[in-house]
Parts: C-alpha cells; sequence; structure tokens
C-alpha cells in the first residue's frame, strides 16, 4: 500500500549536490535535442512558422518552426541553432521552451497572439556558485509583423499579490501556491512531498493583460529548478515549464498545463493605485548598471551562525542573559517595539505547572523579574530571570532559561488561571544539524496552586484554526513582517517594503495551539535560518501578541520579548487539503 | 492726452520724508536723510534675498546630500512647516550676522538593528533603515563675510 511520499528532511536539509559545469552540460545534451517532455499533447500550430521577437534591452530571436518538436533559432544575427523545443497554447497565449544545444542556456517565451507582445525568459545554468541554481533574466518586447510595432509592453506587476492556488498539473503533481510578495511565493508540494511543510522561493510576477499573468519561481538555497507558467485567471487554468535538478541529480525538463483552484485572496497594502512590480531592487555593478539575471536572493544558512556543543556549552555557561534591557523606541527596540508591559501580577504567587508527559515544574515568584524554579520536585530552587505578559485577562505569557539543563532549555508557557490549562513550547539546544539551532516541543498541562481546581481532561489542544490564515505584525516602526500559515506545521513569514509591498519571505515548521476562543499559541522554528524559536501568544480579540523569542549565536544565548500590533490580512481556504482538522 | 500714472515708490518714500520734516527744515538735508533711509532698506532688502536664496540653496543641498554634516546623522530632509509659525530672519545691530528661526517637518531615517531574523532580511532586500517625520524649529546663524552671507551654524530643537 503506497503511502504519503514523506521526504526524510526538509528541503533546506536536503545536501544537493554541487554539480560541475561539464556534469550539467553532459546532462543537458540530450534534452536540448529533443525537447521537453509534456504529458500534454504539444501544440503543432506554430509548426511552419516564422518569428522574429524584438525585445527591449535584450536579444532579437529569430525562429523557425520545422515540426511540432524541432525548431530553428538565429540569436541577432548569429549562427542558426536546431533545438527540441515544445509548446503549449491557451487561448490566444503561446508558450514554448526550448534549450540551445552546445550550451547551457535556453528559453521560454510567452506569445500574446491578440496583442504581438512576448515576455522571453532567458534560463542558464552555472551563472551562480552553485551551477545548479536556474539563473534567469526576463525581456520584454514584442513579435515583428506587418503592422507598427506595439508600443505597450507585458510588464511586472503586484496585481498577483495576495493570491493563492491550488493546482493539479496535467502530471500528476499537486501544490498549493500562496503569492503572499510581489517579489516571492510560499509553495507546498502535496503530492511530491506530502504537503507537510511549505517552502519560499523568489518569484516574478508579470501582468500579459488583465485576464492573464506569468509567474516564475527559482528553488535558490534548495535544487535551484525553475518554474514557470501563465495563469488564465478567469479559467484558472495554467500553462507551464519546470527545469532543474531534482534531489537526486535527475534532470527535469517539461511542459504542463493545470487546472487549479482559487484558495483565496488576502489584502495587500500597497496605496491605491500602486500596481507596481518588482519591489526588491536588484543589485547592479560596480558601473550602476543592471546585471543580466541579478536579483537579491535570501540564503539565510550563508549567514547564520553555526556552532558546535562545546561552544554552545561554554557561550550558554558564560552569556546566557533573558529579558536584557532595550533601547525602547526606533531602530534598535526589535521586535520589542510595540511590546505589551511586563506584568508584575505573578509576583509573591506560586504554583506547579504540571505537564502530561513532562515535568512538574514548581515556581516561586520572588517579584516582577525573578523566579525560582525547581523540577519534579528533586534538587534545589534554582534562581531565573523571568517576564511575564498578560495576554488577556488571567491568560499570561511567561518565560525563562533553565540554566544547568543540558541542553540549555528554555520555557516558553501559556499560562491559563481561569481554565487552570498550561502549554508550554520548550526550547533546547544540541539539535542534530547545528547545535545553537534551536529545537522545541509541545507540552500540555495543567496549574496546580492554591484555590484553583485543574480539569481532570481537558487541556489546550492543536489546532487547526489558524491554518491559511495571513496576520502582519508590526514590532516597531519599520519592522511589520506578514505571518502566512501555510499547512498545519508552517510559519511563513514575508517583510514588507518600505511602500507596502510584500518582499522577501521565508518559512519555518511551526506548531499552533488553541488557547481560548480568539487566542491562539503558536512558534516557529527558523531551521537553518537563524536558529531562532519565535513564539507568540496571539490574542485576535485585542489585534495584539505578546511573543518570546529564544536564541543562541555567537554572542550568547538569550531570551527577548517580543511583540506586535497585528492585522488580519485575510485567509487562504486550504483546510481540505489536509486530513487532520481540528 | 492725459498722464495718469502711480507715483514712483523712491518718489513716495521722498515725498513721505519731506512730510516728515519738522517745520523750518530745509529741503537738501531731508532729500539726504530720506536717501540714506532708503540705501539702508534696500540693503535690508539685499541681505533678506541673499539670506533666503542662501536657505534655499541650503535645502536643496541637505536633499541632495541626504543630510547635513553640522545636524544629526539620521536626519535626511527638510521641508518647510506650512503650519509652523512664520519664517524669521533677525539681523544684528551691525548687519554683519543674523539668524533664520524657520519651523519645519525634519524627515529622520533609523537604521534597523539587525538583531532578528526580520531586520535581517530588510536589509537584505534593501530597506534595513525606517524613515519618520517630526515637527522641528530650525536655527541658523548666518555671517556676512566679504560681502556674502555664509551659514555658520545650524540647529534643531523638537517642537
Amino acid at each position: 500500500m503506497p503511502g504519503t511520499p514523506y521526504p526524510k528532511r526538509p528541503m533546506y536539509r536536503i545536501a544537493y549536490t554541487r554539480l560541475t559545469g561539464e556534469q550539467i552540460a553532459a546532462r543537458l545534451e540530450p534534452v536540448s535535442a529533443r525537447g521537453p517532455a509534456s504529458a500534454s499533447a504539444p501544440e503543432a500550430d506554430l509548426v511552419g512558422k516564422s518569428l522574429r521577437i524584438i525585445t527591449d534591452d535584450g536579444p532579437t530571436l529569430s525562429y523557425g518552426f520545422a515540426s511540432p518538436t524541432r525548431l530553428s533559432i538565429a540569436e541577432e544575427r548569429g549562427t542558426l541553432a536546431h533545438a527540441g523545443y515544445g509548446s503549449l497554447r491557451m487561448g490566444h497565449i503561446s508558450l514554448f521552451s526550448h534549450m540551445i544545444p552546445g550550451t547551457q542556456r535556453g528559453y521560454t517565451v510567452v506569445w500574446d497572439r491578440n496583442s504581438s507582445l512576448a515576455s522571453v525568459i532567458e534560463l542558464w545554468f552555472s551563472g551562480y556558485e552553485d551551477n545548479r541554481e536556474l539563473q534567469r533574466q526576463i525581456y520584454y518586447g514584442y513579435v515583428d509583423g506587418d503592422g507598427e510595432a506595439p508600443r505597450e509592453r507585458h510588464a511586472p506587476t503586484d496585481r498577483l499579490e495576495g493570491r493563492g492556488y491550488f493546482w493539479r498539473q496535467d502530471n500528476g503533481v499537486e501544490t498549493l501556491e500562496y503569492y503572499p510578495s510581489a517579489g516571492y511565493s510560499h509553495f507546498v508540494e502535496l503530492s511530491r512531498t506530502g504537503g507537510e511543510l511549505g517552502y519560499c522561493a523568489p518569484s516574478d510576477y508579470v501582468r500579459l493583460d488583465d485576464g492573464h499573468f506569468l509567474y516564475t519561481r527559482t528553488e535558490c538555497e534548495f535544487s535551484g529548478t525553475f518554474t514557470a507558467y501563465v495563469i488564465d485567471m478567469n479559467r484558472t487554468q495554467q500553462i507551464g515549464v519546470r527545469l532543474g535538478f531534482d534531489e537526486a541529480d535527475h534532470l527535469q525538463y517539461y511542459l504542463f498545463r493545470g487546472q487549479g483552484d482559487i484558495v483565496g485572496q488576502i489584502a495587500r497594502f500597497e496605496k491605491f493605485g500602486d500596481y507596481s512590480g518588482d519591489p526588491i531592487p536588484a543589485p547592479k555593478g560596480a558601473d550602476g548598471k543592471a546585471i543580466k539575471g541579478a536579483r537579491r536572493v535570501y540564503r539565510p544558512l550563508r549567514t547564520m551562525d553555526k556552532l558546535t556543543r562545546e561552544q554552545v556549552a561554554r557561550i550558554a555557561q558564560e552569556h546566557s542573559t533573558a529579558f536584557a534591557a532595550r533601547a525602547a523606541t526606533g531602530g534598535a527596540a526589535g521586535m520589542a517595539g510595540n511590546a505589551l508591559p511586563a506584568s508584575a501580577a505573578l509576583a509573591g504567587k506560586s504554583f506547579i505547572l504540571r505537564y502530561d508527559n513532562g515535568p512538574a515544574m514548581a515556581y516561586r515568584f520572588d517579584d516582577a523579574g525573578q523566579l525560582s524554579w525547581r523540577r519534579d520536585d528533586e534538587g534545589d530552587w534554582t534562581r531565573a530571570r523571568y517576564q511575564a505578559f498578560e495576554v488577556a485577562p488571567g491568560l499570561f505569557l511567561l518565560g525563562h532559561l533553565l540554566q544547568g539543563a543540558p541542553n540549555h532549555d528554555g520555557h516558553i508557557i501559556a499560562v491559563d488561571f481561569q481554565q487552570g490549562l498550561v502549554t508550554c513550547y520548550n526550547g533546547f539546544l544540541n539539535t542534530p544539524y547545528f547545535a545553537n539551532e534551536a529545537g522545541a516541543r509541545t507540552l500540555f498541562g495543567v496549574v496546580e496552586m492554591e484555590g484553583l481546581q485543574p480539569p481532570l481532561y481537558r487541556r489546550h489542544a492543536r489546532t487547526t484554526e489558524m491554518l491559511g490564515r495571513c496576520i502582519t505584525y508590526s514590532y516597531a516602526p519599520g519592522l511589520t513582517s506578514m505571518h502566512l500559515y501555510s499547512t498545519p506545521h508552517t510559519v511563513s513569514w514575508i517583510i514588507f517594503t518600505p511602500d507596502g509591498h510584500g518582499g522577501m519571505e521565508w518559512s519555518g515548521p511551526g506548531d499552533f495551539v488553541k488557547i481560548r476562543d480568539g487566542v491562539y499559541f503558536m512558534y516557529w522554528l527558523e531551521e537553518a535560518c537563524n536558529g531562532t524559536l519565535g513564539t507568540v501568544l496571539l490574542n485576535l480579540n485585542i489585534m495584539h501578541d505578546a511573543g518570546i523569542g529564544y536564541f543562541c549565536g555567537s554572542r550568547g544565548l538569550n531570551m527577548s520579548q517580543i511583540g506586535a500590533i497585528v492585522r488580519h490580512a485575510g485567509k487562504f481556504d486550504v483546510e481540505r487539503y489536509f486530513q487532520i482538522r481540528t | 492726452m492725459s498722464r495718469n500714472c502711480s507715483p514712483t515708490r523712491r518718489e513716495f518714500l521722498a515725498r513721505g520724508a519731506f512730510l516728515a520734516l519738522p517745520a523750518g527744515a530745509t529741503l537738501i538735508p531731508a532729500v539726504a536723510l530720506a536717501d540714506d533711509a532708503l540705501h539702508a532698506r534696500v540693503k535690508r532688502l539685499e541681505d533678506e534675498a541673499a539670506i533666503r536664496d542662501l536657505h534655499q540653496s541650503w535645502l536643496r543641498q541637505v536633499h541632495r546630500a541626504g543630510g547635513d554634516a553640522r545636524l544629526e546623522p539620521s536626519l535626511r530632509g527638510v521641508l518647510p512647516d506650512q503650519a509652523g509659525a512664520p519664517d524669521t530672519v533677525e539681523f544684528s545691530a551691525d548687519g554683519a550676522s543674523a539668524i533664520g528661526s524657520y519651523d519645519c517637518l525634519v524627515e529622520t531615517e533609523t537604521s534597523l538593528w539587525p538583531d532578528c531574523t526580520l531586520a535581517q532580511m530588510a536589509h537584505v532586500q534593501g530597506h534595513g533603515a525606517t524613515r519618520s517625520t517630526e515637527r522641528r524649529r530650525l536655527r541658523l546663524d548666518y555671517i556676512k563675510s566679504a560681502g556674502s552671507w555664509k551659514i555658520a551654524r545650524v540647529t534643531a530643537q523638537p517642537l
């Protein structure tokens, strides 16, 4: 019985082979000769045609189509090359794709037969330090004809921003694809990897006409695979191309058709009238000119601290801080600029947080910032600095480090004195990939306290109520992000540009617990990306959260306050794509 | 043909000076006094115009350079505050210096502290700073040197 094809590891853990240029060239050779595969029958309506495509600031391409699978191409007035190709048509939009034999380059052309406008995507391997990562440059132009050259052009846009689709391709591939940014996108591989986690990729969004848009993504930091497709917005159909090397280094080059479902449209935050695209300015050369294919890509693994267990042990011993004072405002306030005030309500209290299948943590709160804890009634009491935030009446977010714990644990706890319930995100270090990368386990339990009778069976519970939601978090002036809860186990975050475009995006695994109606306790792990455990206790009744971050880097192990004023940007209706709903 | 025109400014000032003369005073000293007052006023107007030009030039320079080394490093731009007090320029008694006071809107830029993933991502995408605008009163100290006005000092006080 075939099971769900869960991957052995997330994409950001896969050690993709550093293919050499020669290896890539060798694998491209037969594919360039025969063209892309396609589950759907290739279109033959280009056969016998000649097209001359003139682009702005790009090449002029002359094509001749000898058969449904063979074409000739001349770049500028260069040598004529013969290549395999594939073509698909969707209404008045044609898409054809080919490589150029003997090179690691190729073109995918989108041609609007009504307007004669064309978008030409040049693709090439071996253009980045990791050869397998496809590079792309989009040129805008037109197919030369008898009449006057059109003045209009296809153009980058933000008009797809906020849309989400379920796509089912003709080859059986099913994905959820979210466009919460105008420069990045988020994709969930439902059929290929079981849809447990979603991932992010730099993307292009191009308006062809009001009913058709071109989308691309390059799976940078992962396999480097490139995908592009045209969306018929009215019929919710797509035609596209995928090119790249998969995890097993097999070259994939195929065209596809797809049928989709719109899963939602969330809010956009640009000013009305701003439909501009390409919001992340590409780096320029030393001469100030544009560099072919240049784009800004978030590559967090390159910059994160990567520490050994020994380094982590030394740092945790020498440089552990909890809730250090920060600048109150401005750029140094970080994610605490809009934080809720710390509460002194626990001072003088004592109680036990008894976790199912976990420890019983006894607490004595000396004052508003110091507590003493003891685990399972064993050993001495340990003093620790803490902070607590009353997120809703009788509901506190509480955090402290567990000095002396072998994995340098931190407890971040939602304590509900009204229900007598507690949920703890137990952060820990010494995880398998990098010792300073946080892991987390979720503990459910009860509060034992004089005068409080906790429930016997009821607990806080994991929930899918946040699935598909998008919440903006304004932490401080200039520091607003948006969370997209794309799967029951994924938190993605999008950074805005100053003019309100969605910009860079990344994601990690997360957990979601319902505390009360409208109150959710969530975490995300920045795996292969700084290693932070971020938590928020989100109160949608007041549209504010309180949060605590747990992070170990070369400068120390610390626990710190975060907090934001939030907006609800909308919700994608994706529950039906995940079997377990709570 | 009739001659129907307004008296010139010079004629008006001279006539006014004449009317203000005490009885018995002769005409020639009166005209001389009027010329002196006129000269002083013209000089004052020329100085005011020169400082106005200097101020506009300084504003353009601030915008071009994204700041002024004499002001806080985070300052990026200065705009007139149309809701503020009128601009004033007060000259010293000897006319060799002046102080300008301008209510304005100051745009400041604060770099996001890259201590969290979000701020780091903002920097990577080229937007690692936040801008804000606040009301300030600019004081510019001017001195006249070799016949031309220069800015000696700039300060900006919060309003």
